[in-house]
């Protein structure tokens, strides 16, 4: 049963972004979308947790978002658009979207 | 057979709607049978305060409500041992009876469930 | 605005009958109340009306069927904290007649 991650805020105003790593199951997926591709920001903590997490937890962020924000995305991520978005969520068992 | 929704609260009981609405799906939800679970987790722990007094915020009771709980069917409670930790709260009395759960049974606590919502 | 004349006093209803103000409720206000739904008060509507009170004072919000049953069960016996029951004494919608009558706000988690 893996589980999609969505994350949309800011990992640098609140702990959605540090709560879900801490919880996240070893064939979960984490989807960044919003200011939660801030985490991605070269340099950060929160860049460092995410290409610290094992190998078997895919990364994925809304390249709108991305490419707007003008940041630089480690190898791992992958990034997708919105119908990319809708396929990732029939893929996984289900999907939790951090509101 | 119905779907198992696990309800995620994480907003403080006073700092707007989010832990209200995530109770009220609880509620709704163990209202209709659906098999529900609820995690307590960041600052949703402190809604588990059992010295809250809401009356001098002039809000709705939400300590009260959270007791109906059982009552409505839903008794699959959980609390993040880790969120209680890191507000000094590990030893407060919880005022409601609730599971501690470490993060990898919070992990396979979020596999069990068919769906997952995270206010 | 609908209103109900309870011993010389005008009470303010909501629109699907239910008391505006949760303080203007006593005993003749629930006969009033009653009467509108063509229920005459038993001592069994009493039992019931008095322990929905006492789940609102406990919890804060009206039951909807499920925990009203369970409630009732749980204080005084599944002989009549059951569905059958309780339909049979509010018309079949008993956790909104209930909480009507008992003078509470409409229960939220109910069809």
């Amino acid at each position: 049963m893996a589980t999609l991650h969505v994350l949309s805020h800011s990992p640098f105003t609140d702990s959605r972004l540090s709560s879900c790593l801490r919880i996240l199951g070893s064939q979960d997926a984490l989807l960044l979308c919003g200011d939660a591709v801030y985490a991605l920001q070269d340099g950060s903590a929160q860049r460092q947790a995410l290409e610290l997490m094992p190998e078997s937890i895919a990364l994925y962020a809304l390249d709108e978002d991305v490419q707007a924000r003008g940041l630089v995305f480690p190898a791992r991520l992958t990034l997708v658009d919105y119908p990319g978005f809708v396929a990732l969520s029939c893929q996984y068992d289900k999907v939790n979207t951090w509101l | 057979m119905s779907k198992s929704l696990l309800v995620i609260s994480r907003q403080a009981p006073w700092s707007g709607p989010g832990a209200r609405e995530a109770l009220d799906i609880a509620l709704a939800g163990g209202a209709f049978d659906l098999p529900i679970g609820l995690l307590f987790l960041d600052d949703g722990v402190f809604q588990l305060s059992s010295a809250q007094q809401p009356a001098t915020l002039q809000q709705k009771d939400l300590s009260a409500n959270l007791q109906a709980l059982p009552m409505f069917g839903v008794e699959a409670l959980y609390v993040s041992q880790r969120s209680l930790a890191e507000r000094g709260l590990q030893d407060q009395p919880s005022s409601l009876a609730v599971e501690r759960l470490d993060d990898s049974s919070i992990s396979a606590l979020i596999d069990r469930y068919d769906q997952v919502i995270t206010l | 605005m609908t209103t109900l004349n309870v011993e010389g006093r005008s009470l303010a209803l909501d629109k699907d009958g239910y008391l505006l103000d949760l303080a203007d409720w006593s005993e003749a206000t629930a006969q009033a109340l009653a009467q509108r739904e063509g229920i005459s008060l038993s001592a069994e509507h009493w039992e019931i009306l008095w322990l929905v009170r006492s789940f609102y004072d406990e919890f804060q919000l009206s039951p909807a069927n499920r925990p009203l049953i369970k409630f009732i069960a749980v204080k005084i016996g599944a002989e009549k904290g059951n569905s059958l029951n309780l339909n049979r004494l509010f018309n079949g919608a008993p956790a909104k007649l209930a909480a009507k009558l008992a003078g509470l706000p409409k229960p939220t988690n109910c069809l």
